[in-house]
């Protein structure tokens, strides 16, 4: 998973700078409305999305929409997040709740033209990981050279105040300011004595003496660089970290869910949903069901070609390196998508079942022995209970002399059953080792409870080595 | 920076000057009216190398003084930020001191002197590191960066800093 660093760095980067973000608040702050920290809490959902519609997002942060668009629009404008905004119908949300059905605006208009509803501006949002990172670096490295330039008095133009009228000048006024009278600037107003206006603290401490002032300003700025360093060095950790690795793109919302159709859809391949197929056919004029699987640059670079080529072919990139990735996440987002994963998840579940039992009928071949072997057991300590005889091993051998043709008979029974049976069997499986021995009835285990299977589980064993040792 | 560069200017010539030595006059009435100026477009015009042509001339009307256009060539310097130049200190005062190089007033603050050098007041005001080794006073020759400009149109003013690597007094006529 190479998003986790990425992730990672936004939470730093969240709790570095925008722990206390107040400014996208208007109106002046209540106890109430102190929203510090939003921001935060924002970001970190945004890492554990893609795209996301921005409704789903409030309601699922609890969050007042318009609070949660002023916070994304901040975040806009610092270019940490991607927004997209898009008329859209109602069943055009629909889909994108799906987010299986690659739908654009054109094939949706062309569906409008029946069904006559209302159009709806709907917002996505989502991380730009490449441009965070940018962001960031950038961000610390004006941070550095600020203080750096304070610190060595580099570049900065000396500013001075008139303390009588408040009129300010700068060095470049200087020629004009020199008088000839004594070494003093003087107010071109006024006539005052101007002094130089390093910044507030060195205003203040003015009658200290300039120059005391200004090694005490020095000193003050080399201790916020010391800090800064030491405060932000998790941060600088986390994009030295970073550098080395692709970011995840997540392309425009438009790829993106495209992607996750198509992704989804080579996921179901086995089992086939004729809603989704319908859906991909009637919005996605385009289905691209195998984009994901195939990789065919051409393809995908013609699909987007409107796009511009960069942005196509680091989503091509993007797909090739994380198809799987893609799949998982891409189902991990609203409620409604995760109404899909779950119907994905059932689907995956199914086919997994199925594969599991495949898998378990692999080993069923060898360990179909086994399951007979166990019912044999059964059929044999329902017997032994019965019985209770002293010649048990005699017996044993009669019936494994007889049995050994009814070896194959199991195999056709139902997958269903002998998974069931395999769960209630599970704490059976040390039984395993032991030859295959084919049971007379099913029947009879079935009477049996577990229980008492257990109990002479332990003579059991010895049977099976004596079983072995035949 | 110097700059060898071509200009055009329309030349105002009385029409006593009008003869054989026409073009001579010509040419050295735009010295006299050119070198030395500054132009915030191109800087300092230092000096007239050559002319390049000089068009048909106009008499104006009523009074009778021609207009040329003349093209010429000239060296001319502009201070850029960043810059970094050889200047003479004219003025000390505490605030910091004033230098010339060639046409170019260049002033230092005092916090963009070295901070181990003290403001001296008395009969020659100076600069002075606290061992007395260097010293910063009227007629010092120091090195120096520009780190501002100020533009006008017919003026450049600039302000420097010797507070960085090989800035500072390169000569002190004083102490020699």
């Amino acid at each position: 998973m190479s998003i986790e660093p990425f992730n990672r760095l936004v939470k730093l980067t969240a709790r570095a700078f925008y722990d206390d973000i107040t400014k996208m608040e208007s109106q002046p702050k209540t106890g109430r409305s102190d929203n510090r920290g939003i921001a935060v809490v924002v970001l970190d959902a945004l890492t554990r999305r893609q795209w996301v519609r921005e409704e789903d997002l409030a309601k699922e942060l609890k969050l007042h929409l318009k609070q949660l668009r002023r916070i994304l629009r901040f975040f806009e404008e610092e270019k940490l997040v991607t927004r997209e905004h898009r008329k859209e119908t109602a069943k055009g949300a629909k889909i994108y709740s799906a987010a299986v059905a690659a739908t654009g605006d054109g094939q949706q208009t062309g569906k409008e033209g029946e069904e006559k509803i209302k159009l709806h501006t709907h917002s996505y949002c989502c991380l730009d990981y490449a441009q965070i990172y940018d962001v960031v670096r950038y961000r610390l490295h004006r941070m550095k050279k600020t203080l750096k330039d304070k610190l060595e008095d580099k570049n900065t133009v000396q500013e001075y105040i008139c303390p009588n009228c408040g009129k300010r000048y700068n060095a470049l006024d200087a020629l004009r300011l020199v008088s000839m009278e004594d070494e003093y600037f003087h107010c071109e107003r006024c006539n005052g004595v101007l002094v130089p206006e390093n910044d507030k603290l060195v205003a203040q401490e003015v009658g200290d003496g300039d120059d005391n002032a200004r090694r005490r300003q020095r000193e003050n700025v080399k201790d916020q660089l010391e800090r800064m360093e030491a405060q932000l060095k998790p941060l600088n950790d986390q994009l030295n970290r970073v550098k080395e690795l692709a970011v995840p793109e997540f392309g425009s919302l438009q790829e993106w869910e495209a992607r996750a159709t198509a992704a989804a859809r080579a996921a179901n391949s086995s089992a086939n949903d004729p809603s989704k197929s319908s859906q991909g056919l009637g919005y996605g004029g385009t289905p691209m069901p195998f984009l994901g699987e195939t990789k065919v640059e051409v393809t995908f670079s013609g699909v987007e070609g409107k796009e511009g080529g960069v942005k196509s072919e680091s989503a091509s990139m993007d797909v090739k390196l994380m198809p799987p990735w893609m799949i998982k996440e891409g189902m991990n987002l609203t409620t409604e998508q995760r109404g899909e994963l779950k119907q994905e998840a059932k689907m995956d579940g199914s086919s997994g079942q199925v594969d599991s039992s495949d898998d378990k009928k692999s080993t069923v071949q060898n360990g179909e022995g086994q399951n007979i072997q166990e019912e044999y057991f059964k059929a044999y300590y329902a017997a032994l209970l019965k019985q209770r005889q002293e010649a048990v091993e005699a017996a044993k051998r009669q019936e494994s002399l007889n049995m050994p043709d009814f070896d194959d008979l199991p195999s056709n029974r139902q997958v269903g059953m002998k998974s069931k049976r395999e769960d209630d069997e599970a704490d059976n499986d040390f039984e395993w080792e032991q030859p295959p021995i084919s049971g007379n009835a099913s029947e009879s285990y079935k009477v049996n409870d577990l229980n008492a299977e257990a109990e002479p589980s332990g003579d059991d064993d010895d049977d099976g080595v004596d079983w072995e040792s035949d | 920076m110097f700059f060898h560069i071509v200009l055009e200017r329309n030349m105002q010539l009385h029409p006593r000057h009008f003869g054989r030595n026409l073009r001579e006059n010509l040419v050295s009435k735009l010295m006299k009216d050119v070198e030395g100026t500054c132009s915030g477009r191109h800087g300092f015009v230092v000096a007239i190398t050559g002319i390049e042509n000089v068009g048909k001339g106009l008499i104006r009307d009523g009074t009778g003084f021609v207009t040329f256009p003349v093209k010429y060539q000239c060296v001319v310097f502009r201070p850029f930020k960043g810059e970094i130049l050889e200047a003479v200190v004219t003025m000390v005062n505490k605030m910091g001191f004033f230098a010339e190089a060639g046409p170019v007033q260049i002033f230092v603050s005092n916090h963009l002197i070295p901070d181990d050098m003290e403001f001296q007041s008395g009969d020659i005001p100076n600069y002075t590191t606290s061992d007395g080794s260097v010293k910063i006073q009227k007629d010092t020759e120091v090195r120096l960066k520009i780190i501002g400009t100020r533009v006008d149109a017919t003026e450049i003013f600039c302000i420097g800093t010797i507070k960085d690597d090989f800035l500072g007094v390169i000569n002190d006529p004083a102490a020699v």
